[in-house]
């Protein structure tokens, strides 16, 4: 039973809670890749990763519109991020080492975490082919088959993802990240 | 290839999915032009980009720690909730002792006095089970044996019905009744329905299912007095307090709440389950400790007051026995579908453009023919016991359909001749009177139905003799006579008082809703009697022809949009 993020929301706050972990599982992936953007260090990532999830989980009936769980997710995760170097920075406000970890940091954020969200912004139709392509490591033919889809369906949807994500990225080239301006939990 | 066909293939060009020829000539189109090469350059920066991400984060799960996290949240909110979901709602979300007073001073500002304490004495019981670690409640409903758990029935006898709730180290709970159980163990949460064989899993822990909420919420008396007080706020529900001397001596305050479930009398499904019906709930506390010992449940009808549940045994914190959280399924367990994973047939759309009486007529239909496969698409699961009820059915008549206020679908009237049914009647004479009598009900391959039990011995009869030459067969023939014609004190003379009482009860249940009672009764026929060694008791082949008259739950509120067969038979 392959439901949208939309339903798997509401089910989770009709009481099936146990459902949450189809999301974990959909989006752990991209949302550590997101956060080792920001973090670098292992388990800071994993931790902040974990720690989103379950901050998601505590606010999910506040969650306005359940379509969008992954781009309110990855709002989180940045919150969530940004508390660890701070609280980082103070813990360690002499070590040099921290320093140079929160400068590593502000370094990858230009690089790095826009991809996430471009593909947060992403219609969950295209976002769902270039998760299971990049990120679970499959084939298109291998997509075909879980999704019972044409090959040629699959190509063509992830033709067409490319096209929108270069157009979220450049259009993020010029402007600030908005991820973190949508729905606050 | 020119350009709009490289840039349709220009994906499947990266991926490697192209034969050897088109790929040849992709290739050669792109060396040709330059905007073609720049779209590919485009994608291939791009997947060199996504691809990064891959081995980066292949070796991520963070399923197993996260709900884990999720789960020891869920059991510390269900165990609290005694406490936080009062008091988020009435005390806003205040620490237990400072919510307790909030909820005690709210009340008294929203109620009258007298609610008011009713409220505070509710509050303290709640304050007294603030961190419990489990719960066991074993009370009596009047229900039908493997009817949903909510269902109740004025005219039934008493079952048992029991709840077992662990909140820690982590929630599961069990509720039981003779013939239908759910047991939440911690993982998924199982029901079982006995008599059909049918089991109905959800994969997924919960903190009530199956229509067992209204039971989890006297364990849980945070959310009964929320739900008491939400509605005498909203609702008008009347709570007072009174106080008396319980059996053993001590003071015990008693709340009793007037609920009023806003169905209308004359709605179909009124007073049937606990949810639909206007009560009188006691709840009785023991005044020095403020726990919850007992609860009552009254249907309140204009005809008068009818006891409907009785909770008298409340075990707080007592270990639980890990068998508790153990369901035993039977091998050949006929699993339901849950309506929401409801996929569409290849011709759903017959079926969903369906009316009520034309889906209950297809379905009748199709039991008729024993088309087993077509029976499927209308019900969840085809078990043997519906088939050898159903199959083979004639249908006498079908009404036009009709709505209830509370219930998502419709009812059809229905009448239906039922094929004969072959069942066992087991007969004894080991009693004092030495005359058959009727012991237990079998079906045709020798399962127990309904074990009867016999509180006291048959009684010797002026005539016993008469009696007592009956051989079983002629015996069971005697006791079918007096059903038919009714002759409550005749049957008693075959069988035990509760069999009495029960069918006594059918018959003027029947009567109400306006049935030939007569007209409907089963023709019985008893054959040939066949002796235990085992049992030491004769077993009487039977066979039974009946004709039904009732009403079929059916509702498409599923994915697929297919009327379903919910009930009602």
């Amino acid at each position: 039973m392959d439901l949208t993020d939309k339903e798997y929301v509401e089910r989770c706050r009709d009481g099936h809670q146990e459902d949450f972990r189809v999301l974990v599982d959909r989006y752990q992936k991209p949302l550590f890749a997101y956060l080792a953007g920001r973090l670098r260090d292992g388990r800071q990532v994993e931790e902040a990763a974990q720690e989103s999830f379950v901050r998601a989980f505590l606010s999910l009936k506040k969650l306005r519109k359940p379509e969008s769980f992954y781009s309110w997710l990855l709002g989180i995760a940045g919150r969530v991020a940004k508390e660890q170097l701070r609280s980082l920075k103070h813990r360690q406000q002499d070590c040099e080492v921290t320093e140079s970890i929160m400068a590593n940091a502000a370094d990858s954020q230009e690089e790095n975490y826009p991809l996430e969200e471009a593909i947060a912004a992403l219609p969950e139709t295209y976002r769902q082919v270039i998760l299971l392509r990049y990120y679970e490591g499959l084939s298109c033919q291998e997509i075909a088959t879980r999704l019972a889809l044409p090959l040629g369906t699959v190509t063509k949807t992830l033709s067409r993802a490319y096209a929108l994500l270069r157009q979220e990225l450049a259009a993020r080239e010029s402007a600030e990240p908005t991820v973190n301006q949508t729905e606050l939990p | 290839m020119n350009c709009a066909e490289c840039r349709e293939n220009l994906v499947a060009c990266v991926e490697g999915l192209l034969d050897h020829e088109e790929s040849l000539q992709c290739q050669a189109h792109l060396e040709t032009c330059a905007a073609c090469r720049a779209e590919y350059t485009a994608i291939t920066r791009l997947q060199r980009q996504l691809v990064a991400r891959g081995p980066a984060t292949a070796e991520v799960s963070l399923v197993k720690p996260v709900m884990q996290r999720v789960h020891a949240i869920q059991t510390e909110r269900e165990r609290n909730s005694i406490m936080t979901k009062l008091f988020t709602r009435w005390g806003f979300g205040l620490s237990a002792a400072a919510g307790a007073a909030a909820i005690i001073l709210i009340a008294f500002l929203v109620f009258p006095k007298a609610q008011a304490t009713a409220a505070e004495v509710m509050t303290k019981g709640a304050q007294a089970v603030a961190k419990l670690t489990s719960i066991h409640l074993r009370g009596q409903v009047r229900t039908y044996p493997a009817d949903n758990f909510s269902y109740i029935n004025a005219d039934s006898p008493f079952y048992s019905i029991e709840l077992w709730k662990q909140f820690e180290p982590d929630l599961k709970w069990r509720v039981e009744k003779p013939q239908r159980v759910v047991v939440m163990d911690g993982k998924s949460t199982v029901m079982l329905i006995k008599s059909g064989n049918t089991g109905v899993k959800l994969p997924q822990r919960t903190t009530s299912a199956f229509d067992t909420e209204w039971l989890h919420r006297i364990a849980n008396l945070s959310n009964t007095i929320s739900n008491e007080l939400d509605n005498a706020r909203a609702k008008g529900w009347k709570l007072n307090l009174t106080e008396e001397t319980g059996t053993d001596g001590r003071l015990k305050s008693v709340v009793t709440v007037l609920a009023k479930s806003g169905v209308p009398d004359n709605d179909y499904c009124k007073n049937t389950f606990m949810e639909n019906a206007d009560t009188r709930r006691v709840y009785r506390f023991d005044a020095q400790s403020k726990l919850l010992e007992s609860v009552q449940i009254y249907l309140t009808r204009p005809s008068g007051e009818v006891q409907i549940f009785d909770l008298s045994q409340i075990d707080y914190n007592q270990p639980m026995d890990s068998s508790v959280w153990k369901l035993e399924l039977p091998a050949d367990v006929s699993w339901a579908q849950l309506p929401e994973q409801l996929s569409k047939l290849p011709d759903n759309e017959k079926y969903a453009s369906m009316t009520a009486e034309q889906a209950a007529r297809a379905f009748f239909e199709a039991c008729a023919r024993k088309d087993w496969d077509e029976v499927g698409k209308f019900m969840s699961p085809v078990t043997q016991g519906s088939k050898d009820y159903l199959g083979g059915l004639e249908i006498v008549s079908l009404g036009e359909s009709f709505t209830s206020k509370t219930y998502p679908g419709r009812f059809v009237p229905y009448e239906i001749k039922l094929q004969p049914q072959e069942f066992n009647v087991r007969v004894s004479n080991a009693n004092a009177a030495k005359r058959c009598v009727v012991t237990g009900m079998y079906d045709s391959k020798l399962r127990l139905q309904q074990d009867f039990k016999w509180s006291t011995e048959p009684e010797v009869l002026t005539n016993n003799e008469a009696y007592a030459r009956l051989s079983p067969t002629e015996a069971v023939k005697a006791y079918f006579d007096a059903q038919s014609k009714l002759d409550w004190v005749e049957m008693r003379k075959f069988t035990s008082e509760s069999d009495v009482e029960e069918t006594k009860n059918q018959v003027e249940a029947a009567e109400k809703q306006g049935m030939d009672v007569y007209k409907l009764m089963p023709v019985m026929e008893a054959g040939e009697a066949t002796w235990s060694a085992e049992q030491s008791a004769w077993f009487v082949k039977c066979r039974m022809s009946q004709t039904k008259k009732w009403n079929l739950a059916i509702r498409k509120d599923n994915p697929a949009g297919r009327w379903q067969v919910d009930g009602g038979f």
